[in-house]
Parts: structure tokens; sequence; C-alpha cells
């Protein structure tokens, strides 16, 4: 048996034996290369969830919206390492309780999904830690190192001609399953933090406070650069981000649901070379 | 032109140290550059990185971060957090091509009054010779631009 | 609409020689929202304060900017003139024109335009400032200590005798703690049952101290001025009001073999007991896990004994929630566990010891009535190797710290044992002699001169038995030989060390702790007795290792931080508290982990029916201390602090 009709199988017991009330997982999209989220609620409909090596997006952030888990039913979702991640980021952040979240594991590897043992979020930990010690994808590490590479003076051109694109949309914000604050930063008007026209000094403003909010938090999912409607390369940022927490203070987001968040912790010996 | 550029710095700084080590200066009667404006705030953790790129969008071309010593925040831990933030969102500023130059961050106690004037003045030299912050300035200008229609 | 008035100071020729005050009024009187602008010579004096309070009436001022020296200067004097002419205090800034401008430039015009720059900006701020009112918190006058042992019991007198209630919580059946193990105490050698058991009797029977005994501090809520304090009374199975403390169960009790954890192991209790003759109070209690009586319903001979019918084994666990306005905590500290210095033979050979069984050998009231007599056979021993350092100042095995009480009773016990064994012969191992203190090397010069203690500097390597001698293997780095001492006893000089549960304890009651365990002061130099949570005191060696003057000088310390805080019925703070937002709050707690004072807790929002809505943080202001280091973590910039807003220093920025 396949992995798409294992899952099928295993989101058709978990309805039908009550322990979940809901099935977060894909299905088909407009094209055949797309998936969209699909939302299960009976046996009858598990014909229609897909499971492949295009089901790339995150589904994580379809956890958060407010009253679903509020009563404190489970949810069973699809997710990838990066989507268990970010399951223990909402947990440990108090977005949602663990308990309530059944994961139906898999990775993609050589264009196949694979299944991933575990069902809570807690018994993916020797899979996290095997990640976290592999360390952050060394593609964009080195589109990272091209632009380091460059002079401030090239670099600042270059993020001002990509930001300069950015049409404020938030695109970026309602796919990251991060960003489940009630209210954004960009939103508070009083005082207006954030320029909100999509002139390129508050696209700057913008993208780099997102960045920072992320920081130690993104799990690199890519849902950001894939939902950019003009192609920013947002993952770059919130590499750096995510690179800057593991090397600096050994933080790999959501390596556990009871992970501190780095930027409310600190150690009394963190570096500070450059603090004069 | 032959008129010397004449940087413009902002600083954030606490009370307790920083703005305390300034006063000293002042009561010591010590001369420093005069291009530095002080924000002052009851510690480093109430310095919210916002702060920073409201300051350059004003057309500072320096900005100065500076707190207490760790182990001696008024508040205990108020410039631990502080040097995470600064750790992580400095290296964004400069991921994002902010030179690391015009962004300083800096302890500096309530008795380093000679400290802090050493430091405005070689903040000041550092940035007087880097030149306006043009780059960022220009994204500025073309919002006063815009704003006019 | 604002009114901001702006009044500029000449400090006589201290501003007006560099600044051109004439050209600043010019400027600022032009900005927007200014509505007032003068300039004086000394606007501090009376007649510029009174200047300042005629134009906040006249013109209905809604906010004041006075651009002269530095807020840390003048600030309380402006803020009063503001509230005598009926304005709100805070909506008060000062533009430091002084010390940051006409005191640091040189050139005139730069300097005038940084002053321009300055009050503009301020005057920004000022616009958006807030009345605020100062917080004021209902204090309990009363006063709990936690731990009853010299510090504690200090602490609580210093409180009582000033006239305020205390409590004395201590968890075993007597107070009196380390030092009432101890025989002799240095500098002076008194003997320390003398000096502290008139202390103890004293706590005892003041009328403003409740002495708890045996008795536990489970829980901590509330803060400053306002604390409810969880206790848990152990079941004593002997009645505390009617025992007369005769003693006749204690001698009766037929279980008379287990080993004394006061006399260190080297003597003896029984089931139903008092820890040490003197204690305060003196009510023994039944060891429930030893008791005949409660392993099989058997025996009952003490209750039978007693002639008062004061023992009851029906007692239990009594909780109560005590009301308290500050906690002083005094915890205390636990001898080391040497076992890891495999290489010292700890608990293989009987006759290698720690320092505090050396105090029982040699206390009058000890297990041996003072006689210094060698565990394994009670044999007087003729040489005793003292090994100083034995955990502290030792990174690998031990702890990195210096435990700072061992010099000192090391030197005690070659005295000790001196003055009791004539011809007994002492040989210290010691890394550096640390005595600095009030007669302190004197007395170790005393040690070495008079009596005639033998200190090597350097480490012991190996320790081994052989023919009824331990052999003491070291090192004398001076001589740089080695060296190889026979000795019949070994003591130790082990390390303080935290008390093993106190991690778990700050936890419990909401303060921090080092990486040992040692309790965190706000300051380690200018706020040594507080913690950083409002209202929680620190005294003696829960805080780090101390003898026993510096013990008790912390305890009056935090007596004297107790009796200033009872010295008002209300406790009145600055206003500078952050609040949260409950709408846009989104419970992410990252401000409650980040806040240093564990002053932000989890709101529940509840609709009319009490059902859940949502949790949002919720900033206590009696805790507060205004860092603002919420305020900055918040992403979804749900917090804010009073004086320093967002807003305002948005405006401020935005002024420059």
């Amino acid at each position: 048996m396949g992995i798409q009709e294992q899952y099928r199988t295993d989101a058709a017991n978990l309805l039908d034996s009550g322990a979940v009330k809901l099935v977060i997982g894909y299905g088909e999209g407009s094209t055949p290369e797309r998936r969209r989220p699909i939302f299960i609620r009976s046996a009858e409909e598990v014909g229609r969830l897909v499971l492949d090596a295009n089901c790339i997006a995150n589904l994580s952030a379809y956890l958060v919206p407010e009253g679903l888990l509020s009563d404190g039913k489970s949810v069973a979702v699809f997710l990838k390492p990066d989507g268990i991640r970010s399951v223990n980021i909402l947990a440990a952040e108090a977005q949602l309780n663990p308990e309530q979240v059944v994961i139906l594991g898999f990775n993609i590897d050589a264009g196949l999904a694979n299944p991933l043992p575990g069902r809570k979020a807690n018994e993916f930990a020797p899979l996290l830690a095997s990640l976290k010690s592999a360390g952050l994808s060394t593609d964009l590490q080195r589109e990272a190192d091209r632009l380091e590479q460059m002079t401030a003076v090239e670099r600042f051109e270059y993020w001002k001609e990509q930001f300069s694109k950015c049409i404020k949309c938030y695109a970026c914000r309602q796919v990251c399953p991060m960003c489940y604050c009630r209210r954004c930063i960009v939103d508070v008007n009083q005082p207006q933090w954030v320029n909100t026209s999509s002139h390129t000094l508050g696209n700057f403003e913008w993208n780099i406070i997102r960045a920072y909010h992320l920081a130690g938090r993104c799990v690199a999912c890519g849902g950001c650069d894939r939902a950019c409607p003009v192609n920013i390369p947002l993952r770059l940022l919130n590499h750096r981000m995510s690179k800057e927490a593991l090397d600096t203070f050994d933080h790999f987001a959501g390596e556990s649901a009871d992970q501190k968040p780095v930027l409310a912790t600190f150690r009394q010996d963190d570096p500070e070379t450059f603090i004069l | 032109m032959t008129e010397t550029f004449e940087p413009k710095i902002v600083a954030f700084v606490c009370t307790y140290c920083t703005y305390a080590g300034a006063d000293l200066a002042g009561t010591s009667r010590m001369k420093y550059a005069s291009n530095v404006r002080m924000v002052r705030l009851p510690c480093t953790g109430r310095i919210s990185p916002m702060f920073i790129l409201k300051a350059l969008q004003k057309g500072a071309d320096g900005v100065l971060v500076s707190g207490c010593h760790p182990g001696d925040c008024h508040f205990a831990q108020g410039n631990y957090h502080a040097r995470r933030r600064w750790t992580v969102f400095r290296s964004l500023l400069a991921f994002t091509g902010i030179p690391e130059e015009r962004i300083k961050f800096s302890w500096i106690s309530a008795a380093e009054g000679a400290k802090f004037a050493e430091l405005i003045n070689s903040i000041t030299d550092e940035i007087r010779a880097l030149g306006p912050f043009e780059q960022y300035q220009e994204l500025q200008k073309v919002i006063e631009t815009q704003s006019t229609y | 609409m604002a009114k901001i008035g702006v009044f500029v100071c000449h400090c006589g020729e201290n501003i007006a020689s560099m600044v051109d005050t004439g050209k600043l009024v010019t400027a600022i009187s032009g900005h927007p929202g200014v509505a007032f602008s003068s300039e004086y010579k000394y606007f501090c004096s009376d007649p510029g304060q009174e200047t300042v309070k005629r134009a906040i009436r006249e013109n209905n001022l809604t906010g004041v900017v006075v651009a002269a020296c530095s807020p840390r200067m003048h600030e309380q004097t402006f803020r009063k003139a503001c509230a005598e002419a009926g304005l709100n205090p805070y909506m008060l800034e000062l533009a430091n024109i002084r010390e940051q401008c006409s005191w640091v430039h040189t050139d005139r015009i730069e300097a005038t335009d940084k002053a321009i720059e300055i009050t503009r900006a301020l005057v920004e701020k000022v616009k958006r400032n807030n009345d605020l009112q100062p917080i004021s918190v209902p204090v309990t006058r009363r006063a709990m200590v936690i731990g009853g042992g010299v510090a504690g019991i200090q602490a609580a007198i210093d409180i009582a005798t000033a006239g305020r209630e205390v409590v004395l919580v201590e968890r075993e059946p007597s107070i009196g703690g380390h030092m009432s193990q101890i025989s002799e105490t240095f500098p002076t050698l008194d003997c320390s049952q003398c000096i502290l058991t008139p202390r103890m009797v004293e706590a005892v029977q003041h009328p403003n101290i409740r002495v708890m005994t045996y008795a536990e501090v489970e829980e901590v809520d509330g803060f400053i001025g306002n604390f409810t304090v969880k206790v848990r009374s152990k079941a004593r199975y002997v009645k505390m009001e009617t025992c007369t403390g005769c003693g006749d169960c204690i001698q009766k009790c037929p279980v008379k073999k287990i080993p004394s954890e006061f006399e260190c192991e080297l003597g003896n209790r029984t089931a139903i007991y008092t820890p040490f003759a003197q204690a305060v109070p003196n009510v023994p209690v039944i060891d429930r896990s030893r008791c005949t009586y409660f392993k099989n319903g058997k025996c009952a001979i003490c209750k039978k004994t007693c002639q008062i019918d004061s023992i009851d084994f029906e007692q239990e666990d009594k909780t109560e929630y005590i009301e308290v306005g500050a906690i002083v905590v005094a915890t205390g500290f636990q001898v080391q566990n040497t076992s890891m210095y495999g290489e010292y033979g700890y608990g293989r050979y009987k006759d290698v010891i720690t320092g505090l069984h050396f105090e029982r050998l040699a206390s009058a009231s000890g297990p041996t009535a003072g006689k210094i007599k060698r565990p394994s056979d009670g044999k007087e021993p003729e040489t005793v190797v003292f090994i100083q350092c034995a955990g502290s100042r030792d990174a690998s095995k031990g702890v990195k710290y210096c435990s700072k009480i061992c010099c000192m009773y090391t030197a005690k016990h070659a005295m000790l044992y001196a003055h009791k064994v004539h011809h007994g012969k002492s040989q210290i191992f010691y890394m550096d002699i640390r005595a600095a203190g009030k007669g302190y090397d004197e007395f170790t010069r005393r040690a070495i001169e008079e009596d005639e203690a033998g200190y090597i500097r350097g480490r012991v390597s190996k320790l081994y038995e052989e023919n009824g001698k331990l052999i003491v293997r070291g090192v004398d780095t001076l001589l740089g030989k080695p060296v190889e001492v026979e000795a019949d006893m070994v003591v130790l000089a082990t390390a303080m060390v935290p008390q093993p549960d106190a991690k778990e304890f700050a936890q419990r009651i909401g303060i921090g702790y080092d990486e040992y365990g040692f309790f965190n002061e706000a300051h380690l130099k200018l706020r040594p007795v507080e913690t950083s949570t409002a209202g929680i005191y620190l005294a003696g060696a829960c805080q780090s290792p101390k003898d026993i003057p510096d013990s008790v000088s912390q305890a009056s310390a935090a007596a004297a931080k107790v009796l200033g805080l009872f010295s008002k019925e209300q406790l009145e703070r600055e206003p500078v508290v952050a609040t949260v937002s409950d709408s846009t709050c989104a419970g992410c707690w990252g401000c409650v982990i980040a806040c240093p004072y564990n002053a932000i807790d989890r709101k529940e929002i509840t609709d009319r029916n009490g059902n859940l809505i949502k949790r949002v943080a919720s900033v206590n202001p009696g805790l507060c201390q205004g860092c603002g280091t919420c305020v900055s973590f918040c992403r979804s910039n749900s917090i804010d602090l009073a004086g320093f807003t967002e807003s305002q220093i948005f405006a401020e920025v935005m002024g420059l």
C-alpha cells in the first residue's frame, strides 16, 4: 500500500473512531502539479486526500485560527518536518496544545513522499535533533554567501530593487504559521511605526521587521517565498536570521515544544564582540 | 563641496548608565563633537529595533545604542535581553546593506564620562569619513516627493 | 490641542555662554503646539519656579519643557512646580542643554542648533505625555522569615523589635540552624550554643514573633505588600500546646539507634526526639518512618509515659494561608557531599570526616562530650590532617567558588584540637589562606604561631589506609617536594553549597538563582539584600557562602529593608509601569518569560457567563519596575510603558 492510501486509511480511522474531528490535508489543485489544503470532516471524504511530492505547503498555519482547538478536540494534519517544527513553536508560544494535534508525518525524498513514524510532535524529537545537527540549507547559505560577499552598497541596492517590487499584499504574512498575531505591527497606526504605503522605504521597514520577528522562529518552509507575487527572496532574510540564532545562540527553531523564545531569554555569557 | 560634512547621529541610551555617563562628561567639562542627539529611555531593554529604523528615516547617518555593562543593569537583566536583540537585528541590517559602521552598540557606565566623550568623537569621525547615508535618505526623499500630490 | 510651555534656563552663564538662548526661544516659539516660551537666569530658583507656575496657570498649559540641566538634576523640582500649578507632574520633560550641550561643546552655533533640536524633540514627546498618578499599593505590615537559622532569627528579632509582626518558619523541629551544630566560633572562640541559645529563646518568646517549626513554605502568591504564603505544618504527633518538654517520652522510647542528623550521624537519637538538648521549642517530634507504633500499631510507650497526654498519633499536617507584606528568605546552606573525591576516601574510611563532623566532636554537648575521638575506634587522634578547599575552587570536581569560611574554620579546628589534645599534631593542606575580616588574619596567625598548626601549601593527591593509619600524600609547593603524612584522622574542609532543593524552592516563591542554586540578589553591589522580586529579601548563606558575622549583618540589613517598606500603610510607586492591551495580545507569553521581575501574569478573559474567551498577558503594577523589556519584545506592539510610550518615543525621534 502506498503512502497516500495508507494515510487515507489512517485519516478515515481517526475520523471514524472520533479521535480527531478534522483532518487537514492536501487535495488536487488547479494544475496537476499544484496541491491545495483541504479540510476533511468525515471518513467518506478521505478519497479526496492526495499525498505526493507536490505536497510542499506547511499546513500548520491552518491550526491557529482562533476557536479551532478551543473545544479540546483533536485535529489531524499532514506535516513535513518543517511543519512539525512549526507545531512545536506554536506550542512553545502557547498558541496550541500539541496533545490536540495528530501528525500524519511525511517527508519528500527523491521525488517521493515517505511516511514518518510518530503521531504527536514530541515523538519526532530524534528526527528534529538530527535535522539540527545536519544544519541549515546549504543552497540558501550559498545564496546568502553570494550576498555577503557584496559591498554594503551593492547589497543595499540589491534589496532596494527587491523591496521596490513589494506591493504590501501581506501574502507572506498570511501564509506564515508564525504570523498569528491578532494585530500585526504593520497595522499599528498609533504610532505608525511602519510606513504602510508601498514605497520602497516602507517596504524596507516592513520586510526587515517581519524577518526580525521571525528570528529563531522560522522553520524555512518557504511558504512566504512561494506566496510572494513579485518573487522577493524572503527566504534569504529568514535564513540569515535562522543562521544567527543557531550559530550564536544554539537555537534551532521548533526543536521541541518547551523551547524558550530566543529573544525572550539570554545567557550571561552570550557573545558580544560587536559591543564597544 | 568645500564645507565638511557633519553627520547626524542619534543615540538611544538607558537613563541609569549611559545617560548618566554623558552627564558626567558634562559635569567634568569634557569636550566632544556636537553631532549626537540623545533619546533617553529607562533601560536598553526598552529599545526596540523600530527606533533605529525611524532614526535612519529621519536622516541619521549613524545610530548609537548604549547601556549598562553586563551585570550592572539597574533592571538586572534588561541589557542581557537587549544584547540578544542587537545581535540579531544588527546582522539583519548588515545583510540588507545597512553598513555595520553606521550602527554602533556600546556599554557605557555612569562612571565612564571619558569613554562616552571619546566614543562620540570616534564615531563622529568614522561616520564623517563614510559620508552621508544617502542610499537610505534617497528612499525618504521619494516619499516626500510622492506625498506632495 | 496641546499648549506647551517652553522655559529656557541660562543657568547663570553655564548655558547662556555657549547656547544662544534667545535664538532657542525664537526657534521654539514658532514650533507647532508651543503656546508659551520664555528664558530666565535660573528657573530652578524660587522666582524661576514661580514664573513657570504662573505661566502654567495663565496660559492653561497642557505640558511643560524646561530646557536646562539634566533630568537627573532637577526633574523632581519642576515636577513639583507643575503639580503646585495644577498640572499633572508627568506632563513635564527636561531638555538637557547643559550637561549634554553647553558644557561639552565649544562652538556656539553648533551648540545652539543642538539645543534647538533637543528641545524640539522633547516638545514633540511632551505633547504625547499622559497624566499619570503614582501607584499606591496597600501594605500588609507583617513579615515572614523563611528559615530559622541565625540569619532568620536575627531578621525576625530586628523586625519584631521595631514593632511589626513576624512569622518565622523553620522546616526542622527546632530553630537554630547550622550555628547550633557548631562548637566554638571564630575569631573569638566563644561557644556557639552559648551565644545562639539566648537569641533562639528571645525569638520564640517575642510577643511579635510567631515561630512555626517543622513547617514548610509551599507556595507564595501575590506581590510586594500583599503576599499570601501557603505554609504546611507537619504533624509532630506531640501537642505543642500542652507538652512541657520533660523528655520522659524520649527516655523511654525503645527505638534508640537512629543516626542523629544533628550529630552528623556521629551519635544516635530515638524515634521521638528533639534534635538537640537546647532545642527551641523544646517539644519533641515523632519520626513517623522509624516509630514502631506507626510501623505496626504496637508500642505507644511514649503515649503511656506522657503524664499530660500530649502524644497524639492522630495528628495530621495542617495547611494555612498567611498574609504578609514582605518575605525574608534565610534558608541557609548544606555541606557538600565530598564523595566525588575518590582519592580522599570520604565515606570509605570512617576517620575521614567533614568540618561539620569535627564541630560535633569538639562540641561540649556533642556525642563525645567535647573530647576529640576518632569515629572508627574512639581513640584520641595523635595527628590530624586538614584538607582545605575540599570541593571549593575546583571547577572540575567540586564548585568553582570559594566557600569563604573554610580557611577560618580550619584554623579554628586546628586550635581547638591543640587545646584539647596537647601533644597532638595538626597538618593543614591549603591553596591560599583567605582570612579577610575583623580579627581574622590575627586568628590564623595565632593558630600557626601559638597553637603550632602546620600549614602545607599544596593539594592532596591521594589518601589511603595502611596499618591502621591514614596515609596522606600530597605536595608541598613551597618546597617543591612531595610530602606524606601519617594521620589518625582527616578533616575535609568541604564546600558550602545551596540546599538541595534550593532551585525548586526559588521557582516556587518566584526569585532568581545562580548556576549553583544560590539565590540572586537584585544587584550585586547596590541591592545586595533585595531580590529582583519586590518585597522578597535575602539573608545569610542562601545567597552565597557566609560566616556568622556576615549572615547576621545581612539579616539586619534585610530587616531594615522590610521596616522601610512597612513604614507606610501604602506603598507609593512611580507610575512608570507597563500595561497590556487585552484586545491585541496574542498570548504568546514571551513577555512573561522575558520579564526580569516576574511581574507579568496570564489573565483569563471571560464572557459574562464565565466562559473563557482568551488568555492574555497582564502586568502587575505592584511588581513592574518599568524597564520596558517586555514592550520591545512584543511583536504585536501590545504592551506599552507609561512615561516612555511608543507614541512618545516615536514623536521624539521624528522630532529630531
